[in-house]
Protein backbone atom coordinates (compact mmCIF):
# COMPACT_ATOMS: atom_id res chain seq x y z
CA UNK A 1 0.00 0.00 0.00
CA UNK A 2 1.22 3.49 -1.18
CA UNK A 3 1.91 5.86 1.69
CA UNK A 4 -0.82 7.92 -0.30
CA UNK A 5 -3.08 4.88 0.16
CA UNK A 6 -2.13 4.64 3.67
CA UNK A 7 -3.59 7.89 4.56
CA UNK A 8 -6.52 8.09 2.74
CA UNK A 9 -7.63 5.19 4.06
CA UNK A 10 -6.92 6.42 7.67
CA UNK A 11 -8.58 9.62 6.73
CA UNK A 12 -11.89 7.52 5.77
CA UNK A 13 -11.50 5.43 9.11
CA UNK A 14 -11.22 8.20 11.48
CA UNK A 15 -14.78 9.61 9.37
CA UNK A 16 -16.13 6.24 10.06
CA UNK A 17 -14.66 6.48 13.65
CA UNK A 18 -17.28 9.06 14.09
CA UNK A 19 -20.39 6.88 12.43
CA UNK A 20 -18.97 4.16 15.01
CA UNK A 21 -19.36 6.49 17.70
CA UNK A 22 -22.98 7.09 16.73
CA UNK A 23 -23.40 3.01 16.82
CA UNK A 24 -22.14 2.71 19.70
CA UNK A 25 -24.00 5.64 21.73
CA UNK A 26 -27.74 3.13 19.74
CA UNK A 27 -26.28 -0.77 20.06
CA UNK A 28 -24.03 -0.56 22.93
CA UNK A 29 -25.48 2.40 25.18
CA UNK A 30 -28.85 2.34 24.97
CA UNK A 31 -29.51 -1.13 23.78
CA UNK A 32 -31.26 -0.03 20.38
CA UNK A 33 -30.87 -1.18 17.52
CA UNK A 34 -30.76 1.90 15.26
CA UNK A 35 -30.27 1.41 11.03
CA UNK A 36 -31.57 5.37 10.91
CA UNK A 37 -27.48 6.09 10.36
CA UNK A 38 -28.14 4.24 6.67
CA UNK A 39 -30.28 7.64 5.81
CA UNK A 40 -28.81 9.95 8.50
CA UNK A 41 -25.39 9.61 7.17
CA UNK A 42 -26.37 10.75 3.15
CA UNK A 43 -28.57 12.92 4.80
CA UNK A 44 -25.55 14.49 6.66
CA UNK A 45 -23.59 14.90 3.35
CA UNK A 46 -26.71 16.00 1.15
CA UNK A 47 -27.24 18.98 3.51
CA UNK A 48 -23.38 20.10 3.76
CA UNK A 49 -23.40 19.37 -0.25
CA UNK A 50 -26.52 21.87 -1.04
CA UNK A 51 -25.69 24.37 1.76
CA UNK A 52 -21.94 24.66 0.61
CA UNK A 53 -23.12 25.04 -2.84
CA UNK A 54 -25.79 27.95 -1.78
CA UNK A 55 -23.21 30.21 -0.87
CA UNK A 56 -23.29 29.43 2.85
CA UNK A 57 -20.52 29.20 5.44
CA UNK A 58 -18.95 26.04 5.61
CA UNK A 59 -18.35 25.28 8.93
CA UNK A 60 -22.54 26.51 9.74
CA UNK A 61 -23.35 23.81 6.78
CA UNK A 62 -21.84 21.16 8.73
CA UNK A 63 -23.44 22.35 11.99
CA UNK A 64 -26.58 22.24 9.50
CA UNK A 65 -25.62 18.38 8.75
CA UNK A 66 -25.37 17.53 12.36
CA UNK A 67 -28.67 18.55 13.38
CA UNK A 68 -30.33 17.01 10.23
CA UNK A 69 -28.78 13.71 11.30
CA UNK A 70 -30.27 14.40 15.03
CA UNK A 71 -33.42 15.25 13.77
CA UNK A 72 -34.12 11.76 12.07
CA UNK A 73 -32.92 10.26 15.51
CA UNK A 74 -35.44 12.37 16.79
CA UNK A 75 -38.20 10.98 14.26
CA UNK A 76 -37.06 7.14 14.74
CA UNK A 77 -37.12 7.54 18.76
CA UNK A 78 -40.72 9.18 17.92
CA UNK A 79 -41.83 6.14 16.66
CA UNK A 80 -40.65 4.15 18.62
CA UNK A 81 -41.55 5.51 22.63
CA UNK A 82 -44.25 7.76 21.66
CA UNK A 83 -45.53 5.28 19.01
CA UNK A 84 -44.75 2.11 20.35
CA UNK A 85 -43.32 0.43 17.12
CA UNK A 86 -40.74 -1.90 17.18
CA UNK A 87 -37.39 -0.65 17.36
CA UNK A 88 -35.84 -1.61 14.72
CA UNK A 89 -38.35 -1.26 12.19
CA UNK A 90 -39.10 2.32 14.10
CA UNK A 91 -35.32 2.81 11.74
CA UNK A 92 -35.70 1.36 8.96
CA UNK A 93 -38.89 3.22 8.63
CA UNK A 94 -36.89 6.54 9.34
CA UNK A 95 -33.82 5.13 7.06
CA UNK A 96 -36.47 4.32 3.88
CA UNK A 97 -38.27 7.76 4.31
CA UNK A 98 -34.94 9.62 4.34
CA UNK A 99 -34.22 8.35 1.10
CA UNK A 100 -36.59 9.96 -0.54
CA UNK A 101 -35.81 13.42 1.71
CA UNK A 102 -32.21 13.51 0.85
CA UNK A 103 -32.86 13.31 -2.41
CA UNK A 104 -35.44 16.12 -2.31
CA UNK A 105 -32.85 18.09 -0.38
CA UNK A 106 -30.30 18.00 -3.23
CA UNK A 107 -33.12 18.19 -5.69
CA UNK A 108 -30.94 15.28 -7.87
CA UNK A 109 -29.72 11.92 -6.35
CA UNK A 110 -26.22 13.54 -6.37
CA UNK A 111 -23.97 16.40 -6.31
CA UNK A 112 -20.37 17.54 -6.85
CA UNK A 113 -18.75 19.81 -4.87
CA UNK A 114 -15.82 20.92 -6.97
CA UNK A 115 -14.15 23.72 -6.69
CA UNK A 116 -16.38 24.90 -3.58
CA UNK A 117 -14.62 26.01 -0.33
CA UNK A 118 -15.25 23.25 2.59
CA UNK A 119 -13.89 23.15 5.75
CA UNK A 120 -10.42 21.91 4.34
CA UNK A 121 -9.75 24.84 2.28
CA UNK A 122 -8.26 27.14 4.17
CA UNK A 123 -6.06 24.30 6.00
CA UNK A 124 -5.14 23.12 2.46
CA UNK A 125 -4.04 26.40 1.39
CA UNK A 126 -1.67 26.59 4.62
CA UNK A 127 1.20 25.54 2.70
CA UNK A 128 1.82 21.96 4.17
CA UNK A 129 0.26 18.78 1.82
CA UNK A 130 -3.15 19.18 1.81
CA UNK A 131 -3.75 15.53 2.73
CA UNK A 132 -1.56 15.74 5.77
CA UNK A 133 -3.89 18.94 6.39
CA UNK A 134 -6.84 17.33 5.92
CA UNK A 135 -6.02 14.50 7.83
CA UNK A 136 -5.12 16.63 10.66
CA UNK A 137 -8.36 18.46 10.27
CA UNK A 138 -10.48 15.14 10.48
CA UNK A 139 -7.90 13.79 13.59
CA UNK A 140 -8.96 17.21 15.93
CA UNK A 141 -12.72 16.53 14.83
CA UNK A 142 -12.76 13.17 16.04
CA UNK A 143 -10.59 14.02 19.02
CA UNK A 144 -12.61 16.67 19.74
CA UNK A 145 -16.16 14.28 19.26
CA UNK A 146 -13.91 11.57 21.51
CA UNK A 147 -13.26 14.11 24.69
CA UNK A 148 -17.02 15.31 24.38
CA UNK A 149 -18.65 11.85 24.59
CA UNK A 150 -16.50 10.79 27.44
CA UNK A 151 -17.07 13.82 28.80
CA UNK A 152 -20.56 13.23 28.75
CA UNK A 153 -20.84 9.62 29.72
CA UNK A 154 -19.32 10.61 33.46
CA UNK A 155 -21.80 12.97 34.18
CA UNK A 156 -24.56 12.57 35.92
CA UNK A 157 -27.17 12.76 32.75
CA UNK A 158 -24.63 10.44 30.94
CA UNK A 159 -24.55 7.91 33.60
CA UNK A 160 -28.45 7.37 33.35
CA UNK A 161 -28.10 7.65 29.68
CA UNK A 162 -26.11 4.55 30.29
CA UNK A 163 -28.30 2.77 32.93
CA UNK A 164 -31.37 2.99 30.45
CA UNK A 165 -30.04 0.66 28.04
CA UNK A 166 -29.56 -1.58 30.86
CA UNK A 167 -32.13 -1.73 33.41
CA UNK A 168 -35.07 1.24 32.79
CA UNK A 169 -37.12 0.24 35.62
CA UNK A 170 -34.32 1.12 37.99
CA UNK A 171 -33.68 4.86 35.96
CA UNK A 172 -37.59 5.37 36.36
CA UNK A 173 -37.01 4.39 40.31
CA UNK A 174 -34.50 6.45 40.11
CA UNK A 175 -36.23 9.65 38.74
CA UNK A 176 -34.90 9.52 34.95
CA UNK A 177 -37.46 9.68 32.82
CA UNK A 178 -36.28 6.88 30.24
CA UNK A 179 -38.09 8.51 27.26
CA UNK A 180 -35.18 11.63 27.20
CA UNK A 181 -32.98 9.29 27.37
CA UNK A 182 -34.09 7.34 24.29
CA UNK A 183 -34.80 10.48 22.42
CA UNK A 184 -31.51 12.28 23.27
CA UNK A 185 -29.27 9.21 22.73
CA UNK A 186 -30.80 8.66 19.66
CA UNK A 187 -31.02 12.31 18.28
CA UNK A 188 -26.59 12.63 19.42
CA UNK A 189 -26.18 8.92 17.59
CA UNK A 190 -27.45 10.18 14.07
CA UNK A 191 -26.23 14.07 15.00
CA UNK A 192 -22.68 12.30 14.85
CA UNK A 193 -23.39 10.20 11.58
CA UNK A 194 -24.45 13.06 10.19
CA UNK A 195 -21.57 15.02 11.16
CA UNK A 196 -19.31 12.39 9.33
CA UNK A 197 -21.54 12.28 6.55
CA UNK A 198 -20.80 15.79 6.17
CA UNK A 199 -17.26 15.34 6.62
CA UNK A 200 -17.38 12.61 3.70
CA UNK A 201 -18.91 14.65 1.70
CA UNK A 202 -16.04 17.83 1.43
CA UNK A 203 -13.17 14.95 1.54
CA UNK A 204 -14.59 13.19 -1.37
CA UNK A 205 -16.08 16.15 -3.31
CA UNK A 206 -19.61 14.68 -3.73
CA UNK A 207 -23.13 13.70 -2.19
CA UNK A 208 -24.59 10.90 -3.26
CA UNK A 209 -28.07 9.24 -1.18
CA UNK A 210 -26.56 5.73 -1.88
CA UNK A 211 -23.92 6.43 0.04
CA UNK A 212 -25.82 5.57 3.05
CA UNK A 213 -26.18 1.62 1.95
CA UNK A 214 -24.19 -0.67 4.99
CA UNK A 215 -23.18 2.23 6.84
CA UNK A 216 -24.88 0.21 9.95
CA UNK A 217 -22.54 -2.71 9.22
CA UNK A 218 -19.42 -0.79 8.80
CA UNK A 219 -20.03 1.36 12.34
CA UNK A 220 -21.21 -2.24 13.84
CA UNK A 221 -17.99 -3.91 12.22
CA UNK A 222 -15.90 -1.04 13.74
CA UNK A 223 -17.15 -1.51 17.33
CA UNK A 224 -17.32 -5.26 17.48
CA UNK A 225 -13.85 -5.53 16.68
CA UNK A 226 -12.56 -2.36 18.22
CA UNK A 227 -13.81 -4.31 21.67
CA UNK A 228 -12.92 -7.56 20.51
CA UNK A 229 -9.41 -6.00 20.18
CA UNK A 230 -9.34 -3.32 22.86
CA UNK A 231 -11.45 -4.92 26.21
CA UNK A 232 -11.80 -2.76 28.77
CA UNK A 233 -14.81 -1.99 30.94
CA UNK A 234 -13.76 2.14 31.58
CA UNK A 235 -15.69 3.99 29.61
CA UNK A 236 -12.85 5.58 28.14
CA UNK A 237 -11.43 2.53 26.47
CA UNK A 238 -14.68 1.12 25.02
CA UNK A 239 -15.17 4.68 22.96
CA UNK A 240 -10.99 5.00 22.39
CA UNK A 241 -11.65 1.39 20.99
CA UNK A 242 -14.48 1.99 18.96
CA UNK A 243 -12.59 4.43 16.95
CA UNK A 244 -9.65 2.44 16.59
CA UNK A 245 -11.80 -0.35 15.33
CA UNK A 246 -13.03 1.97 12.53
CA UNK A 247 -9.29 2.65 11.32
CA UNK A 248 -8.46 -0.85 12.08
CA UNK A 249 -11.33 -2.43 9.71
CA UNK A 250 -10.33 0.01 7.12
CA UNK A 251 -6.85 -0.32 7.17
CA UNK A 252 -7.59 -4.60 6.99
CA UNK A 253 -10.20 -3.86 3.75
CA UNK A 254 -7.56 -1.85 1.60
CA UNK A 255 -4.89 -4.08 2.78
CA UNK A 256 -6.76 -7.03 1.23
CA UNK A 257 -8.45 -5.19 -1.75
CA UNK A 258 -4.84 -3.23 -2.33
CA UNK A 259 -3.07 -6.82 -2.45
CA UNK A 260 -5.23 -8.59 -4.63
CA UNK A 261 -5.38 -11.37 -1.81
CA UNK A 262 -7.54 -14.40 -2.35
CA UNK A 263 -8.81 -12.44 -5.62
CA UNK A 264 -11.11 -10.11 -4.58
CA UNK A 265 -12.48 -6.99 -6.05
CA UNK A 266 -13.82 -3.82 -4.87
CA UNK A 267 -17.43 -4.90 -4.70
CA UNK A 268 -16.95 -8.06 -2.45
CA UNK A 269 -16.57 -5.32 0.41
CA UNK A 270 -19.97 -6.13 1.67
CA UNK A 271 -19.75 -9.66 1.64
CA UNK A 272 -16.18 -9.36 3.70
CA UNK A 273 -17.78 -7.07 5.98
CA UNK A 274 -21.23 -9.07 6.86
CA UNK A 275 -18.52 -11.81 7.35
CA UNK A 276 -16.45 -10.42 9.26
CA UNK A 277 -19.34 -9.28 11.77
CA UNK A 278 -21.38 -12.26 11.97
CA UNK A 279 -18.01 -14.19 12.80
CA UNK A 280 -17.14 -11.29 15.80
CA UNK A 281 -20.31 -11.93 17.07
CA UNK A 282 -20.64 -15.66 16.69
CA UNK A 283 -17.15 -16.26 18.62
CA UNK A 284 -17.77 -14.56 22.41
CA UNK A 285 -20.65 -17.69 22.21
CA UNK A 286 -18.49 -19.97 20.91
CA UNK A 287 -15.83 -19.06 23.36
CA UNK A 288 -18.57 -19.41 26.36
CA UNK A 289 -19.64 -22.59 25.89
CA UNK A 290 -15.75 -24.24 24.89
CA UNK A 291 -15.11 -22.61 28.63
CA UNK A 292 -18.16 -24.28 30.06
CA UNK A 293 -17.21 -27.42 28.42
CA UNK A 294 -13.81 -27.56 30.09
CA UNK A 295 -14.93 -26.66 33.54
CA UNK A 296 -17.35 -29.54 33.41
CA UNK A 297 -14.61 -31.85 32.12
CA UNK A 298 -12.78 -30.51 35.24
CA UNK B 1 -47.27 11.98 54.09
CA UNK B 2 -48.79 9.62 51.75
CA UNK B 3 -52.32 9.69 51.04
CA UNK B 4 -54.16 6.93 49.29
CA UNK B 5 -57.92 7.84 48.67
CA UNK B 6 -60.82 4.92 47.18
CA UNK B 7 -58.17 3.71 44.74
CA UNK B 8 -59.79 0.97 41.89
CA UNK B 9 -57.53 -1.27 40.09
CA UNK B 10 -58.32 -3.35 37.00
CA UNK B 11 -56.12 -5.13 35.09
CA UNK B 12 -57.54 -6.49 31.57
CA UNK B 13 -60.67 -4.37 32.01
CA UNK B 14 -63.23 -5.14 29.68
CA UNK B 15 -62.25 -8.65 28.41
CA UNK B 16 -62.20 -11.88 30.36
CA UNK B 17 -59.65 -11.79 31.92
CA UNK B 18 -60.69 -8.63 34.20
CA UNK B 19 -59.66 -8.62 37.70
CA UNK B 20 -60.31 -6.24 40.05
CA UNK B 21 -56.96 -6.28 42.07
CA UNK B 22 -57.75 -2.90 43.99
CA UNK B 23 -61.31 -2.39 44.95
CA UNK B 24 -61.40 0.78 46.78
CA UNK B 25 -59.05 0.73 49.07
CA UNK B 26 -58.21 4.47 51.14
CA UNK B 27 -55.10 4.20 53.29
CA UNK B 28 -53.22 7.60 55.19
CA UNK B 29 -49.78 6.78 56.57
CA UNK B 30 -48.66 9.58 58.64
CA UNK B 31 -45.07 11.25 58.61
CA UNK B 32 -42.89 8.92 60.39
CA UNK B 33 -44.99 5.77 60.23
CA UNK B 34 -43.37 2.03 59.10
CA UNK B 35 -46.47 0.67 57.75
CA UNK B 36 -46.09 -3.45 56.81
CA UNK B 37 -48.86 -4.97 54.40
CA UNK B 38 -49.29 -8.73 54.38
CA UNK B 39 -51.72 -10.64 52.69
CA UNK B 40 -52.41 -14.18 49.94
CA UNK B 41 -51.14 -14.35 46.50
CA UNK B 42 -53.42 -11.92 44.28
CA UNK B 43 -54.39 -9.69 47.82
CA UNK B 44 -53.59 -6.83 45.89
CA UNK B 45 -50.19 -6.18 48.06
CA UNK B 46 -47.88 -5.32 45.34
CA UNK B 47 -50.69 -3.74 43.44
CA UNK B 48 -51.17 -1.15 46.36
CA UNK B 49 -47.58 -0.21 46.31
CA UNK B 50 -47.61 0.26 42.47
CA UNK B 51 -50.12 2.61 43.24
CA UNK B 52 -48.15 4.62 45.27
CA UNK B 53 -45.07 4.53 43.05
CA UNK B 54 -46.83 4.93 39.78
CA UNK B 55 -45.86 1.62 38.78
CA UNK B 56 -49.43 0.39 38.42
CA UNK B 57 -52.03 2.97 36.77
CA UNK B 58 -55.03 3.74 39.17
CA UNK B 59 -58.46 3.23 37.44
CA UNK B 60 -59.62 5.84 39.77
CA UNK B 61 -59.02 7.33 43.04
CA UNK B 62 -56.34 10.05 44.29
CA UNK B 63 -52.83 9.81 45.56
CA UNK B 64 -51.37 12.29 47.53
CA UNK B 65 -47.78 12.94 48.72
CA UNK B 66 -46.75 15.54 51.03
CA UNK B 67 -50.16 17.69 50.25
CA UNK B 68 -49.54 16.94 46.41
CA UNK B 69 -51.57 15.25 44.00
CA UNK B 70 -49.41 12.98 42.40
CA UNK B 71 -51.83 10.82 40.81
CA UNK B 72 -51.54 11.80 37.38
CA UNK B 73 -47.62 12.11 37.63
CA UNK B 74 -45.17 9.05 36.04
CA UNK B 75 -43.26 6.32 38.12
CA UNK B 76 -39.82 9.09 37.45
CA UNK B 77 -41.74 11.91 38.90
CA UNK B 78 -42.76 10.76 42.25
CA UNK B 79 -39.38 9.27 42.66
CA UNK B 80 -38.80 12.51 43.52
CA UNK B 81 -40.56 11.97 46.96
CA UNK B 82 -40.03 8.33 46.62
CA UNK B 83 -37.18 5.91 47.18
CA UNK B 84 -38.13 1.96 46.22
CA UNK B 85 -36.46 -0.93 46.71
CA UNK B 86 -37.32 -4.19 45.17
CA UNK B 87 -37.88 -8.17 45.65
CA UNK B 88 -35.65 -8.99 42.54
CA UNK B 89 -32.22 -7.79 43.98
CA UNK B 90 -31.11 -7.37 40.55
CA UNK B 91 -33.75 -4.74 39.71
CA UNK B 92 -32.86 -1.79 41.57
CA UNK B 93 -29.01 -1.68 40.61
CA UNK B 94 -27.22 -1.07 36.84
CA UNK B 95 -25.43 -4.13 36.31
CA UNK B 96 -22.77 -2.93 34.18
CA UNK B 97 -22.29 0.39 35.94
CA UNK B 98 -19.96 0.38 39.00
CA UNK B 99 -21.18 0.45 43.05
CA UNK B 100 -20.22 3.98 43.06
CA UNK B 101 -21.78 4.87 39.67
CA UNK B 102 -25.07 3.14 40.98
CA UNK B 103 -24.51 4.85 44.30
CA UNK B 104 -23.94 8.61 42.04
CA UNK B 105 -27.16 7.71 40.01
CA UNK B 106 -29.52 7.36 43.07
CA UNK B 107 -27.44 10.70 44.60
CA UNK B 108 -29.04 12.37 42.09
CA UNK B 109 -32.34 10.76 42.05
CA UNK B 110 -33.65 14.27 43.48
CA UNK B 111 -31.73 16.44 41.11
CA UNK B 112 -31.56 17.84 38.11
CA UNK B 113 -29.43 15.34 36.15
CA UNK B 114 -26.83 17.71 34.06
CA UNK B 115 -23.06 17.99 32.49
CA UNK B 116 -22.01 17.92 35.96
CA UNK B 117 -19.29 14.99 36.69
CA UNK B 118 -21.05 12.12 38.46
CA UNK B 119 -18.22 10.96 40.49
CA UNK B 120 -16.34 14.03 42.08
CA UNK B 121 -14.10 13.13 44.94
CA UNK B 122 -16.86 14.82 47.88
CA UNK B 123 -19.53 12.46 46.29
CA UNK B 124 -16.87 9.38 46.35
CA UNK B 125 -16.30 10.69 50.22
CA UNK B 126 -19.84 10.27 51.37
CA UNK B 127 -20.03 6.83 49.40
CA UNK B 128 -17.67 5.30 51.45
CA UNK B 129 -19.02 6.32 54.61
CA UNK B 130 -22.26 5.66 53.55
CA UNK B 131 -21.51 1.83 52.51
CA UNK B 132 -19.51 0.96 55.31
CA UNK B 133 -22.39 1.12 57.46
CA UNK B 134 -23.08 -2.64 55.74
CA UNK B 135 -19.76 -3.92 56.87
CA UNK B 136 -19.55 -6.26 53.66
CA UNK B 137 -15.76 -4.53 52.86
CA UNK B 138 -17.66 -2.88 49.97
CA UNK B 139 -16.04 0.38 50.37
CA UNK B 140 -12.84 -0.90 49.35
CA UNK B 141 -14.48 -1.92 46.26
CA UNK B 142 -16.34 0.94 44.71
CA UNK B 143 -15.19 0.75 41.65
CA UNK B 144 -15.89 -2.93 40.85
CA UNK B 145 -19.10 -3.50 38.54
CA UNK B 146 -21.72 -3.88 40.48
CA UNK B 147 -22.65 -7.38 38.33
CA UNK B 148 -19.92 -9.16 40.49
CA UNK B 149 -21.96 -8.60 43.61
CA UNK B 150 -24.36 -11.32 45.15
CA UNK B 151 -27.84 -10.80 45.41
CA UNK B 152 -27.78 -10.20 48.87
CA UNK B 153 -25.33 -7.55 48.66
CA UNK B 154 -26.93 -5.82 45.29
CA UNK B 155 -29.85 -5.49 48.08
CA UNK B 156 -27.49 -4.43 50.67
CA UNK B 157 -26.51 -1.67 48.56
CA UNK B 158 -29.85 -0.66 47.09
CA UNK B 159 -31.12 0.05 50.79
CA UNK B 160 -27.66 2.34 50.76
CA UNK B 161 -28.76 3.89 47.39
CA UNK B 162 -32.75 4.85 48.76
CA UNK B 163 -30.93 7.01 51.50
CA UNK B 164 -28.55 8.84 49.62
CA UNK B 165 -30.86 11.05 47.86
CA UNK B 166 -32.94 13.19 50.50
CA UNK B 167 -36.63 11.79 50.61
CA UNK B 168 -38.69 10.47 53.75
CA UNK B 169 -40.96 7.85 52.10
CA UNK B 170 -39.76 4.10 51.36
CA UNK B 171 -41.96 1.60 49.33
CA UNK B 172 -40.10 -1.33 49.89
CA UNK B 173 -41.75 -4.54 48.07
CA UNK B 174 -41.09 -7.74 49.35
CA UNK B 175 -37.05 -7.20 49.61
CA UNK B 176 -36.28 -9.74 51.22
CA UNK B 177 -38.36 -12.56 49.79
CA UNK B 178 -35.88 -13.51 47.14
CA UNK B 179 -32.56 -14.10 49.90
CA UNK B 180 -31.33 -16.95 51.66
CA UNK B 181 -33.04 -17.13 55.25
CA UNK B 182 -29.11 -15.36 56.81
CA UNK B 183 -29.33 -12.72 54.45
CA UNK B 184 -32.87 -11.78 54.77
CA UNK B 185 -32.42 -11.35 57.95
CA UNK B 186 -29.34 -9.16 57.80
CA UNK B 187 -31.84 -7.05 55.39
CA UNK B 188 -34.41 -6.94 57.47
CA UNK B 189 -32.21 -5.42 60.15
CA UNK B 190 -30.35 -3.15 57.93
CA UNK B 191 -33.79 -2.01 57.08
CA UNK B 192 -34.88 -1.22 60.64
CA UNK B 193 -31.61 0.92 60.79
CA UNK B 194 -31.64 3.15 58.06
CA UNK B 195 -35.34 3.92 58.62
CA UNK B 196 -34.96 4.67 62.13
CA UNK B 197 -31.40 6.71 61.48
CA UNK B 198 -33.13 8.82 58.33
CA UNK B 199 -36.53 9.35 60.30
CA UNK B 200 -37.95 7.81 56.93
CA UNK B 201 -41.74 6.90 56.49
CA UNK B 202 -42.38 3.31 54.97
CA UNK B 203 -44.72 1.07 53.45
CA UNK B 204 -43.32 -2.58 53.42
CA UNK B 205 -45.09 -5.17 51.81
CA UNK B 206 -44.37 -8.55 53.13
CA UNK B 207 -44.86 -12.67 52.72
CA UNK B 208 -43.82 -13.02 55.81
CA UNK B 209 -46.55 -12.58 59.39
CA UNK B 210 -43.79 -12.85 61.31
CA UNK B 211 -41.23 -9.34 59.63
CA UNK B 212 -44.60 -7.53 59.40
CA UNK B 213 -45.45 -7.97 63.09
CA UNK B 214 -41.68 -7.72 64.45
CA UNK B 215 -40.79 -4.66 61.81
CA UNK B 216 -42.75 -1.03 62.07
CA UNK B 217 -45.35 -0.08 64.22
CA UNK B 218 -48.36 -0.62 61.86
CA UNK B 219 -49.90 -3.67 60.05
CA UNK B 220 -52.77 -4.10 57.24
CA UNK B 221 -53.84 -7.39 55.74
CA UNK B 222 -55.12 -7.45 52.26
CA UNK B 223 -57.43 -9.40 50.79
CA UNK B 224 -59.20 -9.53 47.42
CA UNK B 225 -58.27 -5.77 46.86
CA UNK B 226 -59.77 -5.05 50.32
CA UNK B 227 -58.22 -4.14 53.72
CA UNK B 228 -59.45 -6.50 55.99
CA UNK B 229 -57.28 -5.58 59.23
CA UNK B 230 -55.35 -2.67 60.23
CA UNK B 231 -53.92 -2.56 63.30
CA UNK B 232 -51.47 -0.33 65.40
CA UNK B 233 -50.27 0.37 68.62
CA UNK B 234 -51.16 -1.59 71.85
CA UNK B 235 -53.54 -3.59 69.74
CA UNK B 236 -50.86 -4.70 67.84
CA UNK B 237 -48.30 -5.53 70.45
CA UNK B 238 -50.30 -7.99 71.54
CA UNK B 239 -50.93 -10.00 68.26
CA UNK B 240 -48.73 -12.71 67.19
CA UNK B 241 -48.14 -14.63 64.43
CA UNK B 242 -51.20 -17.06 65.31
CA UNK B 243 -53.61 -14.68 65.78
CA UNK B 244 -52.88 -13.00 62.38
CA UNK B 245 -53.01 -16.78 60.88
CA UNK B 246 -56.51 -17.31 62.65
CA UNK B 247 -57.82 -13.93 60.91
CA UNK B 248 -56.30 -15.00 58.16
CA UNK B 249 -57.87 -18.10 57.44
CA UNK B 250 -61.03 -16.53 59.06
CA UNK B 251 -61.14 -14.01 55.52
CA UNK B 252 -60.57 -16.66 53.57
CA UNK B 253 -63.09 -19.36 55.28
CA UNK B 254 -65.56 -16.09 54.69
CA UNK B 255 -65.16 -16.62 51.10
CA UNK B 256 -65.62 -19.84 50.82
CA UNK B 257 -68.84 -19.31 52.10
CA UNK B 258 -70.30 -16.76 50.18
CA UNK B 259 -68.87 -17.86 47.05
CA UNK B 260 -71.11 -19.19 44.00
CA UNK B 261 -68.77 -21.42 43.37
CA UNK B 262 -69.94 -24.11 46.01
CA UNK B 263 -73.48 -23.25 44.79
CA UNK B 264 -72.76 -23.83 40.98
Amino acid sequence: MSLFAFLGTLEIGLIYGLVALGVYLTFRILDFPDLTVDGSFPMGGAVVATAIVAGMNPWLATVLAFLAGAASGLVTAFLAVRCGILHLLASILTMIAAFSINIRIMGRPNMALLGDATIFTPFENMGVDPTYARLAVVFGLVLLSFLFIIRLLSSDFGLALRATGVNEQMVAAQGGSTALYTYFGLALSNGFVGFAGALFAMTSSFADVTSGVGTIVVGLAAVILGQTLLPGKRIWVAVLAVIIGSILYRLAVAFALSSGMFGMQPSDLNLITATLVAAALIVPKMKGKLQFKKSAKA
Amino acid sequence: MLHLQDIHVTFNGGTILENHALRGISLTVPEHQFLTIIGSNGAGKSTLLGAASGETPTSTGRVEIDNVDVTKWPVYRRAMYAARVFQNPLAGTCATLTIEENMALAYSRVKRRDWRLALSSKRRKLFRERISILGLGLEDRLSDSIGLLSGGQRQAVSLVMATLADSRLLLLDEHTAALDPRMAAFILELTNTVVKDFGLTVMMVTHSMKDALACGDRTIMLHQGKTVLDVAGEERDKLDVAHLLEMFNKVRGEELTDDSLLLS
